[in-house]
């Protein structure tokens, strides 16, 4: 069985002069390896939850640890095991891509520090393009990163967080204005890395399929954790499955509906929803000659979305 | 895909040093790449030492028994190494502003190992306008030997140190640039008037005595002038107090700021 690492027990976060709490005495696991996404609308709460695990916020109540380590009494050592890509930018606009992410990788010790790229190591040097061409901007290393667009700023702090290959992963938000090409790069660069070290995964994201894949999900709002769950539990918790049925003779199947107890609406097609049965034992038991058949499974945006209708908050 | 793992068996200290270095190493690089930074380092000599210091040697110095000249050189020295070191370490609040300091605070280092490489990194610009204050006073016919220059070299590290610590904590606190712009300029520009860079202060009394005593380049500066006028006559009308008491203030007093300072910069970064 895979080891927690990441243990939140009880936290609450409370900020300067607010009078209620970010973050309300929420409790969560996650396991080596795991890949965890951290769902919710805006002001949930989930960036301030990432910041507390990452050590740079204080927290009011509650016990974080780390790979084990206790964030407040052990926070260098937690810091060693973890890596993040943040939701704002921090890039230093007036260095280089290239003089950002050295800075970055002598800081964590992973290089001694050489004032020019060309007197650093060649393992420095090849594991810098090789990131840069995976985001496609291997010719702008040296470029300042002032003159970038957002998206290419947004692509080389990607590439400064990843530099390090850290056990546990923090990316919030993070292929917030990527195109659609870099996001699908950058995901599988991530699944590679996950694959062969095991790296611990934890998302926030607003790309709701992003976190189709992912082995755990956990949706918070208002501070709370509402649902935790694999994205098939809650899709079975929260949405029920259906089937889109019409037919030349729509009153007989109507009729042969009701006389199976089967619920429906009647919509463009009829939407027949069904737990208990399974699809096929539904179908297998009507005699009127079908013109649709669709069997719809719901996606875990739908969910997220119906999660938060029922609570009454806007989606993120 | 190369996966390269933090160095964790690297030794601590040299890890920590090296990020001392790198941290320092990026204020050098910013230094070096605003030019408008590198003409104030100059400018500001022109204006300190030829303009006030100047004047007052000109018109105000009659009846001193020693020379004025070599006496506000050894006190621009300091005064521009504390006053750009000051300035400089302002760039924290900047970084803080542009949420950089996360990315420092994220790594595995210690936050004295950052405060620290952000001192010696901000003592770039000081170093410069020593530079600068040696040229002035060239131009101006004020010299020091070699050796004196040695000296003061050797015990400018310390006087960074001193400076950045004292700066930390007037800034720890402070969340605006702007802010932090002012409030230092008006430490630093206090210091240079209450601690002796270049109004000698043996007859202070009352409330400006107890404020020069509080000044850490007060300490700074009359240890830089007991090296620099050991062995001739003009000491005992120079020097204020014993070089072994000015270490002692200037070490005290730079652990007591360095660890309030730090505290208060990581606490405010923290606790929001």
């Amino acid at each position: 069985m895979n080891q927690t690492v990441i243990t939140v027990q009880n936290l609450t976060k409370r900020y300067k002069n607010a009078n209620k709490n970010a973050v309300d005495n929420i409790n969560f696991t996650v396991n080596e390896g795991e890949f965890f996404a951290f769902l919710g609308p805006n002001g949930a709460g989930k960036t301030t939850t990432i910041s507390i695990l990452t050590t740079t916020l204080g927290k009011t109540s509650g016990e974080i640890k780390i790979a084990g380590f206790d964030i407040e009494s052990e926070a260098k050592k937690a810091r060693e095991k973890v890596g993040i890509i943040f939701q704002q930018p921090s890039l230093d606009l007036q260095l280089s891509a290239e003089e950002n992410i050295r800075f970055h990788a002598c800081l964590y010790g992973m290089f001694t520090y050489r004032p020019t790229f060309r007197m650093m190591p060649a393992a420095y040097k090849n594991r810098v393009m090789e990131l840069a061409e995976i985001v496609g901007l291997k010719d702008a290393v040296f470029k300042p990163i002032k003159k970038m667009s957002g998206g290419m700023q947004r692509k080389f702090e990607i590439v400064r967080s990843l530099m390090h290959t850290p056990s546990i992963l923090f990316l919030d938000e993070p292929t917030a204005g990527l195109d659609a090409l870099s996001r699908r790069t950058l995901w599988d660069y991530i699944n590679n890395m996950r694959r062969e070290n095991g790296t611990t995964v934890f998302l926030t994201t607003h790309y709701i399929d992003e976190c189709e894949h992912v082995d755990k999900v956990c949706i918070i709002n208002k501070g709370k954790i509402a649902i935790n769950g694999s994205p098939d539990e809650m899709k079975q918790s929260l949405l029920k499955q259906e089937l889109v049925l019409d037919a030349g003779d729509r009153r007989q199947l109507l009729r042969e509906l009701s006389e199976m107890g089967m619920s429906h609406k009647v919509e463009e097609h009829i939407i027949v929803p069904y737990q208990d049965m399974t699809a096929q034992e539904i179908i297998a038991r009507l005699k009127t000659k079908l013109s649709v058949l669709k069997i719809q499974e719901p996606t875990l945006e739908d969910a997220y979305i119906e999660y938060i209708k029922k609570t009454g908050g806007k989606a993120a | 895909m190369n996966a390269i793992a933090i160095q964790s068996k690297k030794p601590r200290l040299s890890r920590e040093l090296n990020a001392v270095v790198t941290i320092a190493a990026r204020d050098i690089l910013l230094a070096v790449k605003s030019p408008a930074g590198l003409i104030m380092s100059f400018v500001m000599p022109i204006v300190m030492m030829g303009m006030l210091g100047g004047s007052l040697a000109q018109n105000m110095t009659a009846g001193l028994n020693f020379n004025f000249g070599q006496f506000m050189l050894v006190g621009m020295l300091i005064n521009m190494l504390f006053m750009f070191t000051m300035q400089g370490l302002t760039s924290l609040v900047e970084d803080r502003q542009t949420d950089f300091t996360q990315e420092m605070l994220i790594s595995p280092v210690s936050r004295y190992s950052i405060v620290i490489g952000k001192i010696f990194g901000s003592s770039f610009g000081g170093i410069l306008g020593m530079v600068g204050t040696l040229i002035i006073g060239l131009v101006m016919g004020i010299t020091l030997s070699p050796w004196q220059l040695l000296l003061i070299l050797a015990l400018s590290p310390l006087m960074c140190l001193s400076a950045g610590a004292f700066a930390m904590l007037i800034i720890g606190l402070i969340k605006s640039i702007k802010t932090a712009n002012m409030v230092v300029m008006v430490f630093a520009m206090s210091q240079m008037f209450l601690s002796g860079a270049i109004i000698p202060i043996t007859h202070s009394h009352g409330i400006l005595l107890v404020l020069n005593r509080l000044m850490p380049m007060t300490y700074c500066l009359d240890l830089t002038r007991a090296v620099v006028y050991a062995g001739t006559p003009e000491y005992a009308n120079v020097v204020l107090f014993n070089p072994v008491i000015n270490c002692m203030a200037i070490v005290g007093l730079t652990i007591l700021f360095l660890i309030v300072g730090t505290l208060g910069f990581v606490r405010s970064e923290k606790d929001r």
